[in-house]
């Protein structure tokens, strides 16, 4: 049968039936007559103004007008969603920690790996760059799918027993954590800086200004001579750091310069610790229940064991950097922020 | 124009798709003192000049239905069964009270307009 000679209602039918499908079946037949009921009283009207039967493609038009069938039958359907407005925002936050906090760490260490770890490079690398990007791509969409639709079940869960229980409804002011300047640093944890600063700086004086750190009968520790370097950096470092956290203590707000000062610091300190890391900085361990061979082993075990680690403190050190960055830049936009305020209440 | 994700035609649409919610319903309520079916109801409306589409108007005549303001009946009208709907005793309450409360915002609406 040809498109022009069909029954124009059969469009009518087919569309009805379209509706319905999507309709749960309990007030299918209750919606669908109510439907057909409208339809065909807008039909009737259109032929009586016409004075003739309308084409197939005026029904269509007037079915087109009335939307696609799903749309249609979801409007007689209840509101429903997976996680609701109450706690989409909690799941938007979660999901963006585990993107910060799980999945961007992944890429960093596996960036560290590939480009300090000769063993691991030539492990993943047999099949070519492309072939070791593409199994970690594969690896890591599979992790992160897992991640993502973990989190999503939890939520879907806590939305159904919300929905039941209206649990978050219960909630009480007094409870809420205290509104905090994120500029503002606290003076407990200045305080405590300064005093964990100068104690490690004393211990490391004490301790680790030679060479051989560890001198007993049952064990000999001694370190290469660049442990000097190390020494005198890490003093250095801790000076700094007790330096500014008196400063914090006194001035408990962040500025451009301290955040600055910080950043370096910290970018030093993780500088340090990787070199430290690839170093091989234990030249020898030695005991009297020690046989000598054994020791060598533990002394190369110990420095290698460091060296594998070198990519994971590498990562740590790349997340310690953005922190530093993203404060100088939220002291720079208060700064920008109080000066156009000032501006303003000056004009 | 644009602002952010949404243009400026899109938000008014949006807005005045708010606006019209709460004004609608108050409409069909108002019309079904008098008993209607669906498309009499329809017509009665954009002849008043609300037009609204018949995929909003029938689930709203579901949900009062469901809520107890409305009663409905089939019965056969021109040799064809159609749906009659009409305000229920709890529908006339709770429209004097929404008429009520659409005199007061209209009244603070006139003032704020005035005042502006």
């Amino acid at each position: 049968m040809s498109k022009t000679s069909r029954n124009p209602m059969d469009l009518v039918d087919r569309y009805l039936h379209a509706v319905g499908f999507w309709l749960p079946k309990a007030q299918q037949h209750d919606i669908i007559a109510e439907l057909s009921e409208d339809l065909r009283s807008q039909i009737e009207e259109k032929e009586t103004e016409l004075g003739r039967s309308l084409t197939e493609t005026e029904m269509e038009a007037i079915l087109k007008q009335r939307g696609r069938p799903l749309l249609v039958a979801n409007r007689y359907l209840p509101q429903r969603s997976l996680i609701g407005p109450v706690l989409f925002p909690i799941y938007w936050f979660v999901l963006k920690l585990v993107a910060l906090f799980y999945l961007l760490p992944w890429i960093l260490v596996w960036i560290g790996l590939m480009s300090f770890s000769p063993s691991y490079r030539a492990e993943h690398t047999s099949a070519g760059w492309l072939g070791a990007i593409g199994s970690a791509w594969s690896a890591w969409w599979a992790i992160a799918v897992f991640a993502v639709g973990t989190v999503t079940i939890v939520f879907a869960v806590l939305e159904q027993l919300q929905s039941k229980s209206r649990f978050l409804e219960n909630w009480n002011p007094r409870k809420l954590p205290p509104a905090r300047n994120p500029n503002q640093i606290p003076r407990s944890s200045s305080l405590i800086e300064v005093v964990v600063n100068f104690a490690f700086g004393i211990w490391w004086i004490d301790v680790m200004s030679t060479l051989i750190p560890l001198d007993r009968p049952e064990i000999r520790i001694v370190l290469s001579p660049v442990w000097r370097y190390f020494f005198w950096g890490f003093l250095f470092l801790a000076l700094v750091n007790a330096v500014v956290g008196g400063v914090n203590l006194a001035r408990p707000y962040w500025t451009v310069l301290r955040a600055s000062v910080r950043l370096a610091t910290d970018c030093t300190a993780s500088a340090l610790f990787c070199w430290m890391f690839k170093a091989s900085v234990i030249a020898e361990i030695t005991g009297a229940k020690i046989p000598p061979a054994h020791a060598v082993e533990i002394t190369s075990a110990i420095n290698l064991g460091m060296a594998k680690v070198f990519p994971v403190v590498l990562a740590t050190g790349v997340v310690i950097a953005v922190v530093g960055v993203r404060r100088i830049l939220r002291v720079r936009r208060a700064a920008t922020v109080q000066l156009t305020e000032v501006s303003a209440v000056v004009a | 124009m644009t602002n952010g994700s949404q243009t400026t035609s899109e938000i008014f649409e949006n807005l005045k798709l708010e606006l019209r919610r709460g004004c609608l319903t108050l409409a069909v309520l108002t019309q079904l003192r008098t008993e209607r079916y669906g498309y009499t109801l329809r017509k009665a409306l954009a002849d008043d000049g609300l037009e609204i589409d018949e995929g909003t108007l029938y689930p709203l005549l579901r949900r009062l239905e469901s809520q107890g303001l409305l009663v409905s009946q089939w019965r056969e009208e021109d040799k064809r069964n159609k749906r009659f709907y009409r305000l229920s005793p709890v529908g006339e309450q709770i429209l004097e009270q929404l008429l009520g409360e659409w005199q007061r915002i209209n009244t603070s609406l006139r003032k704020i307009l005035q005042e502006a």
